[in-house]
C-alpha cells in the first residue's frame, strides 16, 4: 500500500509519447518533482509526496522509458530540453501556471533548462545531488564515458560495470551495483532493494538510448546565467556519483542556499527523508512570503 | 545592572516637553517599541531588547508621562496628535526612515494611527495585547467605570479606582490593584514588583491626564474601521488569552482586519512581554524574518549517525568555584566517554580558567550578558542579598537563554550539562517544547531560604519561588532528565520549602541522585603537602594565613578588617605570615598597607597555598571553604550578611564536616580577630574526611545519558 494516492493520474502524450502524471493534493503553490535518469521511476519520491501534498498540490510523473511512460528509444528524447518541455506538457495538462521545481541528480539538469526555458512556470528550484557537469568527476567515475562502449574486462569490478555490454548481460548486477554506490549510508538495504526493483521495470534497451542522448544546448557551466529564480542545493558529502564540490559550485553559480548534508550519498530525499522533507518545507514557505 | 545598555540615547523635546529614546545594536530593520505609556515605560521591554538587538537594530523610547521622559499633567499635552508628533520626532532625531514598529496595550492605537498617516515610516505592525478601540469585545469594567470618571465616590476599591480622583489621590493603590489584576499567571511577584515601580515612577496627576488626553482626537467607530481596513503592512497580533485590560477577541478582531498573523499565548494575561518573554521574543523574530524574506541560509546537516558526540557545558560564574568542579567533571566523563566533544558555554571569571584548562570556549560565549558583574554591583560592604540579586538578574537570564537557545539549537548538541545554569532550568520549564538535548541540572544547594531581615515579604517571595520550582519539575520531569546535587543528603538543610511546602531534604532526595562533594582538587598527602609549602616560599617555622575574598568583588570590608588586625596578631604571634589575596575585582594596591604583609592580586594556584597554609581566613563562600575542610586546614569563616546560601546552606554543610569556625563580621572586631587568629593558627583539625571521587560519580551519572 501506498502512503498517499493520487487524486488524480493521467497521461499526457506529447510529441507522439505518452507520460504518466499523477496529483496528489491541492494547495499553492505547486510542486513539480521531476523525473531523474531514468533507470528508476517516480517512485523514488515517495518520502516525499505525502508530506508535502497535505499543504501542496504535488505533480509527479515518470519520464520517458520508464514507469506508466511510454517507452521511448530515440535519444532525442531524452535530452534535457526535451525534458524541459516534457514538464511544460505536464503542468498544461494539469492547468498549472507555475510550480516549485524539485529535482535530484539529472533532474537538476531538466529543472535547470525548464527554469532557462520556460521561466514563467518557475518560481523556484530545488535540486537534490545534482548531476551537472562542474568541474571534475569523482576519480573512480573519471574514465567511464570512455570506456561505456568497449568490452568490458573478464571479471568487471566497480565502475567497469558501468559499461552497455555489460547492461546487456547483467543488468541487475550493475542496477545492484549502482545503487549500492548511490546509498553509501549504512543500513540501506531497502532503499537499495526498491531503487533496484524500479530499476527492473525498465531495461538496458532504455538506458543504451538515454546514453546517447544530445549534450545540453546550454552547457551547465553556464546554465545559471539564464535563470532568475531563488536556488536551493541539498548535496550529501559522501555523494559518490556527483561530488559535493559540484553541489558547492551550483550553488556558488547560482547564488543560491547550499545544505550540505554531512553523511549522505547521492538520494538523501529517500535515505534521510524526514530533513529533505523539511528542507523543502522551509524553502517553499520561504518562496511564498 | 541590566542584560544591555543603549548604544546611544537622547531626548527630543516638543513644546518644553522632553521625550527620552535609547537606540541598541546596528542590524535591519529598526524594531521601534512604543510602550503604554504614562502607567509604564521602556523598561517593559526589557526581556526582547538584549535578543533582538542582537539581530536588529532596536529603538526605544519612554512615551511622554514616564521614565526619563518630561511629565506633563495638563491632558492636552496627551493627545493622540501630540504622541504622534512625539514618536515621528523619535524616528527622526535617531536617523530611522522607517522601522518595524512594536507597541503595547493602548500604545497600538497611536502605532495604527501612525502607519495610517505615514505609511513610509512603518514597515510592520506587532501589536502586542492591542489596545484598538471599538475592535472586538471592551472588557465590562473599563466601561462601567468609563461612566464615573469624574464622580467622587465614597471609597472606591478595585476597578472603582479608574477614576480621576481616585487615581490622582490613591494612585498606588489603583497601580497595585491594576498590575494585580493583569498578572493573572502563578508565581508573576517580580513582574508585578517591576510593573508597579515603573508606574509610580510617574504620578497620579501624569496618568489621569493620560487617560483624559488619549481621547483627545480619537477617530470615531466609522473611521477607525476604515483605517483598520485600509492598513497596508505586515502585521503580527500577540495575545494573552486571559487578557482582563484587552479582552483577547480584540486581538483576533486586528488580526482578522488587518489579514495579519496572530500568537494566541494561552493561560497569558496583558503582559506577555514581561511573563513570556522567549515565546514572544521567538514569535518577533520570526514575523521580522518573514516580512523581510530572509533567504534560505546555506548550511551543513550532519545525518544523525554521522555526529560525533556533543555536550555543552554551562559552568555559573557566579563565584569561582563552579568551573574547577566542572573541569573535574569534564575530565572524568572524557575517560568514561572518550570520543566525546565538550563546548563550554561560559563567561568571565569562568572563561579564563577555561582557556587556561585548553577548552574549547563556544564563541557566542562572548555574547553573554555578565551575571557575575551584576552580583557584584548587588554586593555593598560585607552584605550581599543573594536572592534579591537573583531576583534582579531575571533581564540577564532571559538574555543569556536566548543566546543558550540558539547555540544549543544550531550546534546540535546531545547534552545539556548545566552546573547552575539557571536560565536554561526556568526557561526549558517555562517553554518546553524549546528542549533540544538531554539535560543535566547539578546544584549544590536546593531551595531559597529567607533571611530574617527581610521580613515576611521575602518568606513569601522564597516560597513561591520554591513552589514555581517543584511545580515546575512536577508538571515537566522530562525537563531534567537528571539532577545531581553536589554532596550528600545530609549537607541538605533542614527546613521547608515554605508554608504548605514540602520538607527541603525529602524532595530532595526524591528528585536528585546525590554525587557527594567535588572539590576538583585532590588535597596532597603529608610529604606533598611538605614540598608545597617550600616551592611556595612557605618557611617551616612560619605561621602561613592566607586571606582570600573570592571573584565577586564583595570583600574590601573583610579585607580591610584582617589587615588593621594583622599588627596585633603578629604582635601575639612573632611567626605569622599574612598573605591577602584580593581577587580580580579588587585593585590591590588600594588597600591599607602594613609592614611584613603580603598583598597579591592573583595568586596562581592559590589552592596550593589553601592547601598547606597554617589558617585561612575567608567568606563563608562554599568552595573556598570547602577546599579547606577537604585539605584539613583550619579556618575562620565569615558569611556574607543577607547572603541565604553562605548563611543556611554553606554554615549547615560545613557543620556536617565539622570545620572551620564561624564568625560574625560586624561583632568581630580587630583585636577578637586578632586573637580568633592567634589561636587558630596552626591548629591540629580534624575533620570528617571530604569525599574524594564526586567527580567520578557525577560523570558516571552524566555518561549514562549520552
Amino acid at each position: 500500500m501506498r502512503a498517499a494516492y493520487p487524486d488524480r493520474a493521467g497521461h499526457v502524450e506529447r510529441d507522439g509519447l505518452g507520460l504518466g502524471y499523477e496529483v496528489f493534493g491541492q494547495g499553492e503553490p505547486t510542486i513539480l518533482l521531476l523525473p531523474t535518469w531514468t533507470i528508476i521511476h517516480s517512485r523514488f519520491w515517495k518520502m516525499q509526496v505525502p508530506y508535502l501534498a497535505r499543504r501542496n498540490r504535488v505533480i509527479t510523473y515518470d519520464g520517458p522509458g520508464n514507469g506508466r511512460s511510454d517507452r521511448a528509444t530515440d535519444p532525442a528524447r531524452y535530452s534535457a530540453e526535451s525534458y524541459a518541455a516534457d514538464a511544460v506538457a505536464v503542468l498544461d495538462a494539469c492547468a498549472v501556471e507555475r510550480a516549485v521545481v524539485v529535482g535530484l541528480s539529472l533532474g537538476a539538469q531538466y529543472a535547470t533548462r525548464l527554469a532557462a526555458l520556460h521561466p514563467e512556470r518557475v518560481i523556484g528550484l530545488a535540486l537534490i545531488g545534482p548531476a551537472l557537469a562542474l568541474g571534475e568527476p569523482l576519480p573512480e567515475r573519471a574514465g567511464i564515458v570512455e570506456s561505456f562502449q568497449r568490452p568490458y574486462p573478464q571479471d568487471p569490478q566497480g565502475w567497469e560495470k558501468y559499461n552497455l555490454a555489460y547492461w546487456h548481460d547483467h543488468y541487475q548486477d550493475f542496477a545492484e551495483f549502482f545503487f549500492g554506490q548511490v546509498f553509501p549510508e549504512a543500513h540501506s538495504t531497502k532503499p537499495i532493494e526498491d531503487a533496484v526493483g524500479w530499476a527492473l521495470e525498465g531495461g538496458p534497451d532504455i538506458l543504451e538510448a538515454e546514453a546517447s542522448r544530445p549534450r545540453p544546448e546550454v552547457p551547465d557551466t553556464e546554465i545559471f546565467t539564464e535563470i532568475d529564480r531563488p536556488v536551493l542545493i541539498l548535496h550529501g558529502t559522501e555523494d559518490r556519483i556527483q561530488p559535493h564540490r559540484a553541489g558547492e559550485e551550483a550553488a556558488r553559480l547560482s547564488q543560491g542556499a547550499l545544505v550540505s548534508m554531512m553523511g549522505s550519498g547521492h538520494m538523501p530525499n529517500v535515505r534521510d527523508p524526514v530533513r529533505v522533507n523539511l528542507l523543502l518545507r522551509d524553502f517553499l514557505e520561504r518562496l511564498s512570503r | 545592572m541590566r542584560a544591555v545598555y543603549p548604544d546611544r540615547e537622547d531626548v527630543v523635546i516638543r513644546d518644553g516637553v522632553e521625550v527620552h529614546y535609547e537606540v541598541y545594536g546596528d542590524g535591519e530593520p529598526t524594531l521601534f517599541f512604543i510602550p503604554a505609556s504614562p502607567i509604564t515605560h521602556s523598561r517593559i521591554w526589557k526581556g526582547l531588547i538584549p535578543h533582538l538587538a542582537r539581530h536588529y537594530r532596536v529603538l526605544t523610547l519612554d512615551g511622554r508621562g514616564n521614565g526619563k521622559s518630561s511629565r506633563p499633567t495638563d491632558p492636552r499635552a496627551h493627545s493622540q496628535e501630540v504622541v504622534l508628533g512625539d514618536l515621528l520626532a523619535v524616528l527622526d532625531a535617531s536617523d530611522t526612515p522607517s522601522a518595524v514598529f512594536i507597541a503595547h496595550c493602548h500604545a497600538n492605537s497611536w502605532a495604527v494611527a501612525l502607519a495610517a498617516a505615514n505609511p513610509d515610516r512603518v514597515d510592520a505592525l506587532v501589536a502586542i495585547e492591542p489596545g484598538v478601540p471599538y475592535l472586538g469585545t471592551p472588557q465590562p469594567h473599563w466601561v462601567e467605570t468609563a461612566q464615573h470618571w469624574d464622580e467622587i465616590l465614597e471609597s472606591p476599591t478595585g476597578w472603582q479606582l479608574n477614576n480621576r480622583h481616585a487615581i490622582t489621590t490613591r494612585h498606588r493603590e489603583w497601580v497595585e490593584f491594576f498590575f494585580g489584576e493583569q498578572l493573572v499567571e502563578p508565581h508573576s511577584t517580580k513582574q508585578h514588583d517591576d510593573a508597579v515601580e515603573w508606574a509610580l515612577e510617574s504620578t497620579g496627576d501624569v496618568l489621569a491626564a493620560g487617560e483624559e488626553g488619549f481621547d483627545f482626537g480619537l477617530p470615531d467607530r466609522e473611521t477607525a474601521d476604515g483605517i483598520y481596513r485600509s492598513l497596508d503592512l505586515p502585521t503580527l497580533t500577540i495575545h494573552g488569552d486571559r487578557d482582563i485590560c484587552q479582552h483577547v477577541d480584540r486581538g483576533r478582531a486586528f488580526a482578522e482586519i488587518t489579514g495579519g498573523d496572530l500568537v494566541i499565548l494561552a493561560g497569558a494575561g496583558h503582559l506577555t512581554p514581561a511573563r513570556d518573554p522567549v515565546a514572544v521574543n521567538l514569535a518577533i523574530r520570526q514575523f521580522v524574518d518573514k516580512t523581510r524574506g530572509i533567504p534560505m541560509p546555506s548550511h551543513v546537516w550532519p545525518r544523525g549517525m554521522s555526529r560525533r558526540k556533543k555536550a555543552l557545558f554551562l559552568s555559573s560564574p557566579i563565584g569561582l568555584g563552579h568551573v574547577h568542579r566542572d573541569l573535574a567533571i569534564a575530565e572524568e566523563l572524557r575517560a568514561v566517554v572518550p570520543d566525546l566533544e565538550i563546548d563550554w558555554l561560559a563567561q568571565h571569571p569562568v572563561t579564563p580558567v577555561l582557556e587556561g584548562a585548553g577548552e574549547k570556549v563556544h564563541p557566542a560565549s562572548g555574547w553573554l550578558a555578565s551575571e557575575s558583574g551584576h552580583i557584584a554591583s548587588e554586593a555593598s560592604g560585607h552584605e550581599l542579598h543573594c536572592f534579591q540579586a537573583l531576583r534582579r538578574m531575571d533581564e540577564i537570564l532571559v538574555a543569556n537563554f536566548m543566546i543558550f537557545q540558539e547555540v544549543v539549537e544550531e550546534g546540535l548538541y546531545d547534552l545539556v550539562i548545566g552546573d547552575e545554569a539557571w536560565d536554561v532550568d526556568y526557561y526549558w520549564h517555562e517553554n518546553p517544547e524549546l528542549k533540544r538535548a538531554s539535560n543535566v541540572w547539578l546544584t549544590d544547594f536546593v531551595g531559597y531560604l529567607p533571611m530574617p531581615d527581610g521580613g515576611e515579604h521575602e518568606a513569601y517571595l522564597t516560597a513561591d519561588y520554591n513552589a514555581e520550582m517543584i511545580e515546575h519539575i512536577a508538571r515537566f520531569p522530562r525537563i531534567r532528565d537528571r539532577a545531581i546535587f553536589v554532596g550528600n543528603a545530609d549537607d541538605i538543610y533542614p527546613a521547608v520549602f515554605g508554608p504548605d511546602l514540602p520538607k527541603i531534604r525529602d524532595w530532595t532526595e526524591e528528585h536528585f541522585q546525590f554525587s557527594g562533594y567535588i572539590t576538583g582538587f585532590t588535597p596532597p598527602a603529608a610529604g606533598l603537602a611538605e614540598e608545597w609549602r617550600s616551592e611556595l616560599g612557605y618557611q617551616p617555622d612560619e605561621k602561613v594565613c592566607i586571606v582570600t575574598v573570592g571573584g565577586s568583588g564583595v570583600g574590601r570590608a573583610l579585607l580591610e578588617k584582617v589587615i588593621e588586625a594583622y599588627p596585633i596578631a603578629k604582635e601575639r604571634m612573632p611567626e605569622l605570615r599574612m598573605v591577602a589575596v584580593a581577587g580580580p575585582r579588587i585593585d590591590p594596591d588600594s588597600l591599607p598597607s602594613r609592614p611584613g604583609l603580603e598583598v597579591h592580586g592573583y595568586l596562581e594556584g592559590l589552592y596550593r597555598h589553601l592547601a598547606v597554609c597554617d589558617l585561612a581566613v575567608v567568606q563563608g563562600g562554599l568552595t573556598t571553604t570547602m577546599e579547606l575542610a577537604a585539605a584539613q586546614r583550619p579556618f575562620l569563616y565569615f558569611p556574607l550578611y543577607n547572603h541565604f546560601e553562605q548563611n543556611f546552606h554553606v554554615r549547615h554543610r560545613l557543620d556536617q564536616y565539622g570545620a572551620g569556625r564561624h564568625m560574625d563580621f560586624r561583632s568581630t572586631d580587630p583585636d577578637l580577630l586578632a586573637e580568633a587568629i592567634a589561636t587558630e593558627v596552626g591548629r591540629q583539625v580534624h575533620y570528617h574526611p571530604v569525599e574524594t571521587d564526586g567527580a567520578q560519580r557525577a560523570a558516571r551519572l552524566i555518561a549514562e545519558l549520552i
